[in-house]
């Protein structure tokens, strides 16, 4: 079966029929705008290669029809992946079936890829274009911007933080008349004895100064890290 | 002892039994601690199970098949070691012209409304290898329509069949709750007629297990099993489907609407109800595998020549269900239990049971 073999070696039985130019068109559905433009960057400073992207609210499916490319390069974030799954584009009487590139010998480097959350679709018919290094060079840029989107959001979570803590102080000095370094023992005395981290202890405080001037509502319920939901699966 | 095990699901009102189990503290109770995994599509679920980024899934049957058949990327060693759901999927056409036709049966009014159609009309499923596909592609072979010729058939993300409609980039589709009654309710279309209707009690989603983390945790595979047998018991009851619409609308989870959940779920108000326990949902049937196989080889994505036995038997495991089952005291039928090698009354199976059907 086509499939179980090596992606190049099937490739290499197809004719060269390409009657387009030499260049590999790459279609990059990325709603990322920055990461996109990122990637096109990188990839454009090849010249044999050709970035296309697909119209806003444009069918994924449609996009392949309208601009024939050689390589789908896709956002595993994106639903309409599914579209490229085991379909074939029925272009101009011949079927030109879409196979998702898979490296046999290295599923390492197929590891990588997923994690970082990219995926690339081969559109047969057509010589074979090298996409080792470009899903490898789209890899290392979707990881890069994962890191610093789960950094920005570390960074922010510290802040809001920080915040809490520092309102949270704020209303014990001002209720309970306690100096500011008081304020700051209180809070780690109580998340000591129970078990929990300073911003939970000091969210308390916040949500209770707000239950205070807003009794019709509920207090918010107890946050801890055990029912905190765990998230995604890497 | 505690073992890791990582399940994706879709944002579906089908991935209920998991949610529910983890909602309900019923993983907990058997000493198991999943973490739950909310993909975006149907690929991706299929990419993390055959590259070990997740251990289990919530599933659609045929897609498991093509997966551990090598059909969409490498061959996936997996199992499914128990079914998750029966039913849930409309038929929608879009249009004014299928409004007027309205009473009469389902087969005559696609055929009026095609006569009406310029060229072939797109018509959307969830992904190729979809419990949609098979089951729409094999009613309009019943009703005399050729889906590879008649009309043509585009994979759209469920939650953008309503708009797709209502914009004409899409002529129809068939795709599960809550779309078929939003798009009715948002005049985009109407519902022809349930997935339940073609096949009922149709298997439609199943838990697919890679083989490897099953053969290394075969203990915790049963209390896995165990919890989410346990969960769709809940899930069938009426009575539960405020606890269970709740665990489905968690916002840190799949964070679903409400009242389109609860249509779904049963006892709801929707065109079909999902059931999750009675009438063997729970069961993986050989029989079953053997009907998708054999519609994906009538429409000539197998290879004529592979042995679709064998792959039913590896891939399906009523062996391990069973196992689960009856320490849950849960009822295993004589028929079920049955070494489905031993029984060429399988090989008949659902399909002529669902042939004599009047569509």
């Amino acid at each position: 079966m086509l499939r179980r073999t090596k992606i190049g070696t099937i490739l290499a039985t197809f004719s060269l029929n390409d009657n387009r130019t030499a260049a590999v068109r790459i279609l990059l559905a990325d709603d990322d705008a920055a990461r996109a433009g990122a990637l096109t960057k990188v990839l454009s400073a090849d010249a044999s290669l050709t970035i296309l992207r697909p119209r806003p609210g444009e069918l994924l499916a449609d996009a392949v029809v309208a601009l024939a490319p050689d390589v789908v390069l896709v956002d595993m974030a994106r639903p309409d992946r599914d579209a490229l799954d085991g379909f074939r584009v029925v272009a101009s009487n011949s079927p030109r079936p879409i196979v998702l590139f898979v490296d046999q010998d290295d599923p390492a480097f197929m590891e990588e890829a997923i994690g970082a959350g990219v995926s690339s679709y081969n559109v047969l018919g057509v010589p074979p274009p090298d996409v080792k290094p470009i899903l490898r060079a789209a890899a290392a840029l979707f990881r890069h911007h994962q890191i610093a989107r789960s950094e920005l959001r570390q960074a922010e979570t510290r802040l809001r933080e920080q915040e809490t803590v520092n309102r949270a102080k704020a209303i014990l000095i001002r209720d309970r008349r306690m100096a500011e370094p008081d304020a700051y023992r209180w809070l780690r005395t109580r998340a000591m004895a129970s078990g929990r981290r300073i911003p939970d202890v000091a969210q308390d405080v916040v949500a209770g100064e707000k239950q205070a001037k807003d009794p019709g509502r509920l207090n918010a319920p107890e946050r801890t890290p055990q029912n905190t939901h765990e998230e995604g699966a890497q | 002892m505690s073992t890791r095990v990582r399940i994706g699901m879709l944002r579906l009102t089908d991935s209920a039994p998991v949610v529910v189990a983890r909602a309900l503290g019923l993983f907990d109770s058997l000493d198991i601690h999943p973490t739950l995994s909310i993909e975006p599509s149907w690929a991706n679920v299929a990419d993390k199970l055959t590259y070990g980024l997740l251990d289990a899934a919530v599933m659609l049957p045929p897609l498991a098949l093509a997966s551990a058949l090598g059909l969409r990327g490498p061959a996936a060693k997996l199992i499914v070691p128990m079914g998750l759901s029966q039913g849930g999927n409309t038929i929608v056409l879009g249009g004014e012209a299928i409004k007027e036709s309205a009473g009469l049966p389902a087969g005559a009014r696609l055929l009026a409304w095609l006569a009406g159609q310029q060229g072939r009309p797109r018509i959307a499923v969830v992904h190729r290898f979809s419990t949609h596909n098979l089951l729409l592609r094999y009613w309009l072979s019943l009703t005399g329509v050729d889906p590879d010729k008649d009309i043509e058939t585009v994979v759209v993300p469920p939650e953008q069949v309503v708009s797709a409609l209502a914009s004409g980039q899409i002529a129809g589709f068939c795709a599960g709750a809550p779309w078929g009654v939003t798009a009715e309710m948002a005049g985009a279309g109407s519902v022809l007629l349930g997935t339940s209707d073609i096949w009922p009690f149709h298997p439609e989603k199943c838990l697919a297990v890679r083989e490897e983390w099953a053969t290394a945790n075969p203990e915790a595979l049963t209390r896995l099993l165990r919890a989410l047998m346990r969960a769709q018991v809940i899930c069938d009851k009426p009575e539960q489907a405020d606890s269970v619409v709740a665990a489905l609308a968690d916002a840190d989870g799949l964070a679903l609407p409400r009242e389109a959940a609860r249509a779904a779920l049963p006892g709801g108000s929707g065109h079909e109800q999902i059931h999750f326990h009675g009438a063997g949902a729970a069961f993986p049937a050989p029989p079953h595998a053997m009907w998708f196989l054999r519609q994906m080889r009538r429409w000539g994505w197998i290879a004529p020549e592979t042995n679709i036995g064998t792959v039913a038997r590896t891939l399906y495991r009523p062996d391990l269900f069973s196992l689960a089952a009856r320490m849950e005291d849960l009822f295993v039928s004589p028929v079920h239990s049955r070494n489905f090698e031993d029984s060429d009354a399988f090989a008949a199976g659902p399909a002529s049971e669902i042939s004599t059907l009047p569509f």
